[in-house]
C-alpha cells in the first residue's frame, strides 16, 4: 500500500518538471507539456485506485485525513484538471496571440503548467481535516487561479478579470482567515475533529460568539461557490477568464468550495443548539443564489455571462440539498449533482471553444446555425443544454431530482416552490442557445468548425455519461461515498 | 504597566489604520500603515512575542511597505485625489461597516469571559525563534509545504504577469 499523501507530492513534481521542461526546452511548441500534462496526471489518477480509503487513520498529525469522500474528490480534481489541459491546448492559437511574447510560442508553456499546481492544491484540500491546511491549500488553489484568469495580458477584459478576482478574493480570504480566529478563540482548535469535541462541551454563553465565527467563514466560502450576495465577481471574471480557465473556475473551484463547506458545517451540525440556525442561513442563501442566478440568466446574450449565471444557479440548488442535509440521502444527492455538473459544464465548454476559434467570439449569436455547420457539435451543445436545464433522460434532471426529494423529505415547501419555478426560467434561457443552434441561419463568413481528436473523444465521454447516466443513475449512484 | 503599554499601542494602531482609509494622499495612507505595523509590532513585544515582533517589523514595515511607496510612486496620484466618492457608495459602504461593527459588539459584549478576571501573563522562559521553528517543520510540517508550493506559483505567476516580453 502507498501512502496517500505519494499523490500530492506526484502531482507537485509533475508541475515542478514540467515547469523546468519549458525552460529548458528550445522547442516553440508547447502542446507537447500539456500531453505530458495529461497523461502524468492520468497515471496519478490510476494510482489513486491503490489507495484504500482509512477515515480513522489521521496522517501528519491531524491535518490529513483519507476518507470516501476526500478520496472522492481527488479524483474529481484530476479529472476536471485533465479536461481543463484539454480545453486548453484547443484554446492555444488565442492565447499566443494575446500574451506578449517575444518570439512565437514564448509564454505559453506556463498556461498547461499552472492547472497542475492548482489540482495539487484542490487534492490537498479535498484531504483537508484542519482549518490550517484549508486556509493553505485554498490559498494555493485561488492565486494560481488569479494568475490564469489573468493569463491573457493583451486582453482587457483578461485583465479587468484578473483585478476584480484578486480583489475580491483577497476580501473573502481576510473573511476566512477572521472566522477562523474567532473560532479558535473560542475553541482553542484549528481542527475539525477537535473543535467537534470541543463544541459539545462549550458553555452556552460562547455559542454566539462561535457562530459569529461560522458566519464569517460562511461569507468567504460563498464568495468561493458564487452564492448570492457574493456573487458578484462571478459574471465579469467569467466571461474576461480565458475559456478553459471559466470551465476549471466553474467546476474544479465550486467542487472544491462546496467540499470544503461540507467538512466545515459537520462538526457544526452535530450540535443541537447550531443545526437549527445553520439550515435556516443555508436555506435563505440557497433561496436567494437561485432567484438570482437564474433571473440574471435570461437577459444575457453573451455564452459564457450565461453559464456564469448559471453556474450562480446551479450554486443555489446545491445549497439548497446542503440545506437538507438532516435527510441521510442529501449528502450523496450533493455529490451526485456535482458530477452530473462537472461533465455537462466541461461539455458545453468544449463546444464554446471549437465554436470561438471559427467565428472568433462566445455571444450566444455566434452559435447561429451551428445545426447545419456542424451536427455533431450542435448534438453535443443540446445535451449539455438540455442537461443543464434538466431535461429528463440527462443527468441534471436526476441531479435536480433528487436535491428535491431530500428538500421535501425535510418539509421545506418553500424552498422546493423556488427550485421548481427557477428550474423553469432556466428551461427558457438555456433554450435560447439551442434556438441558435436549430433556427437561426449561419453568418455569411462563417468559417468551417474543426474539431481536435483529443477534444472530440473528450466530448464523446461527457455526452454518453450525461445519457447514460441519466437513464441508469445507480450506476453513478453505487459508487458515490 | 504592561496594560498601559497596550492601550497605548493599541490605540496607535487602531488610528494608524483608520488613517490608512481616511488619508485623501496615498503617500500619507502608506506611511500610516507602516506606523500601524510597528504599533502591532509593539503589541507582540508586550505579549513576549518577540520572534513574531521583529518579523514584523521586517516583513511587512520594511519590505512589503518599500514595494507599495514604490508602487505609489509609479501611479498617477492626481487623478485619485480628484476621484470623488459617490453619496450611494458612502451609504452602501456604512450600512456595511454599522451592520458589522453592531454584530461584533453584540458579539463582544454576550462573552461571559469579558468579565471575568485574567490571569496574569506567564513568562516563560523559552525561545521564541526555537519554537516557530520546531513548531513549522515538525508540527506544521504539511502547511508549510504547501504554503512552499503556493510560493513557487506566485514567483512563476509574477514573473508571467510583469515580464515586458516573455521569452
Amino acid at each position: 500500500m502507498i501512502s496517500p499523501i505519494v499523490l500530492e507530492v506526484c502531482v507537485v513534481c509533475l508541475g515542478i518538471f514540467l515547469l523546468m521542461a519549458e525552460s529548458f526546452s528550445v522547442k516553440s511548441n508547447k502542446v507537447v507539456l500539456a500531453h505530458g500534462a495529461i497523461f502524468g496526471l492520468l497515471s496519478v489518477f490510476v494510482m489513486s485506485f491503490f489507495i484504500e480509503a482509512n477515515p480513522a487513520q489521521m496522517q501528519s498529525s491531524g491535518f490529513y485525513v483519507v476518507d470516501g469522500l476526500s478520496l472522492f474528490f481527488k479524483r474529481f480534481a484530476l479529472l476536471s484538471t485533465i479536461i481543463t489541459l484539454i480545453l486548453a491546448v484547443d484554446y492555444l492559437p488565442i492565447v499566443q496571440r494575446l500574451v506578449p511574447s517575444a518570439k512565437p510560442g514564448a509564454g505559453t508553456g506556463e498556461f498547461f503548467v499552472l492547472p497542475v499546481f492548482t489540482c495539487a492544491g484542490l487534492m490537498w484540500m479535498a484531504s483537508a481535516a484542519d482549518f490550517i491546511v484549508i486556509f493553505c491549500a485554498l490559498e494555493l488553489v485561488t492565486i494560481s487561479l488569479y494568475v490564469q484568469v489573468a493569463y491573457m495580458r493583451r486582453s482587457l477584459a483578461s485583465l479587468e478579470a484578473g483585478t476584480k478576482f484578486l480583489i475580491l478574493g483577497a476580501l473573502s480570504t481576510g473573511f476566512f482567515v477572521y472566522g477562523i480566529t474567532w473560532i479558535f478563540g473560542m475553541t482553542g482548535q484549528t481542527g475539525l475533529a477537535e473543535i467537534q469535541r470541543n463544541l459539545t462541551i462549550n458553555t452556552e454563553a460562547n455559542q454566539m460568539a462561535i457562530l459569529f465565527g461560522l458566519g464569517m467563514v460562511l461569507v468567504a466560502l460563498g464568495f468561493k461557490i458564487a452564492a448570492a450576495p457574493f456573487q458578484f465577481w462571478v459574471p465579469d471574471v467569467y466571461q474576461g477568464a480565458p475559456t478553459p480557465i471559466t470551465a476549471y473556475l466553474a467546476v474544479a473551484s465550486k467542487a472544491a468550495g462546496f467540499l470544503i463547506l461540507i467538512r466545515v458545517l459537520e462538526p457544526f451540525f452535530t450540535v443541537v443548539a447550531f443545526q437549527p440556525k445553520l439550515i435556516l442561513v443555508l436555506a435563505l442563501l440557497s433561496g436567494l443564489t437561485l432567484i438570482y442566478g437564474n433571473l440574471a440568466a435570461i437577459p444575457q446574450t453573451n455564452f459564457k455571462r450565461l453559464l456564469g449565471y448559471s453556474s450562480i444557479a446551479h450554486a443555489g440548488y446545491l445549497l439548497a440539498g446542503l440545506a437538507a442535509i438532516g435527510d441521510a440521502f442529501a449528502g450523496r444527492a450533493v455529490v451526485f449533482y456535482l458530477c452530473g455538473y462537472f461533465l455537462m459544464t466541461f461539455l458545453a465548454f468544449l463546444v464554446l471553444i471549437p465554436v470561438t476559434k471559427a467565428t472568433g467570439g462566445d455571444d450566444i449569436a455566434h452559435f447561429n446555425g451551428l445545426g447545419r455547420r456542424s451536427p455533431t457539435l450542435a448534438l453535443a451543445m443540446l445535451i449539455a443544454a438540455a442537461s443543464l436545464a434538466g431535461v429528463p433522460f440527462t443527468v441534471g434532471f436526476f441531479g435536480k431530482f433528487f436535491i428535491f426529494e431530500s428538500i421535501i423529505n425535510q418539509h421545506f415547501y418553500g424552498l422546493a416552490l423556488i427550485g421548481i419555478v427557477t428550474v423553469a426560467s432556466g428551461f427558457y434561457y438555456y433554450f435560447k442557445v439551442i434556438r441558435a443552434m436549430y433556427w437561426m441561419p449561419p453568418a455569411e463568413d462563417a468559417a468551417p468548425v474543426t474539431i481536435s481528436r483529443l477534444s472530440k473523444s473528450a466530448m464523446l465521454i461527457c455526452a454518453i455519461l450525461i445519457v447514460v447516466l441519466g437513464c441508469y443513475p445507480q450506476l453513478l449512484m453505487r459508487i458515490l461515498p | 504597566m504592561q496594560l498601559v503599554l497596550f492601550w497605548i499601542f493599541s490605540l496607535l494602531m487602531l488610528l494608524s489604520a483608520m488613517g490608512v482609509v481616511f488619508f485623501r494622499n496615498p503617500v500619507s495612507s502608506a506611511m500610516s500603515l507602516v506606523l500601524s505595523f510597528i504599533a502591532l509590532a509593539a503589541v507582540f513585544v508586550t505579549l513576549d512575542a518577540f520572534f513574531i515582533a521583529v518579523v514584523q517589523v521586517l516583513v511587512y514595515a520594511g519590505a512589503v511597505m518599500v514595494l507599495f511607496l514604490f508602487i505609489i510612486m509609479l501611479l498617477d496620484l492626481r487623478e485619485e485625489k480628484r476621484r470623488r466618492v459617490r453619496l450611494s457608495a458612502w451609504l452602501g459602504g456604512g450600512l456595511v461597516v454599522g451592520g458589522f461593527i453592531s454584530a461584533l459588539l453584540k458579539v463582544v459584549l454576550s462573552l461571559p469571559a469579558l468579565f471575568v478576571e485574567k490571569p496574569a501573563l506567564s513568562h516563560p522562559l523559552a525561545n521564541d525563534i526555537e519554537q516557530v521553528g520546531y513548531n513549522l517543520f515538525r508540527n506544521f510540517n504539511l502547511p508549510f509545504q504547501v504554503i512552499g508550493v503556493l510560493l513557487l506559483v506566485a514567483t512563476v505567476g509574477v514573473v508571467l504577469l510583469s515580464k515586458k516580453e516573455l521569452k
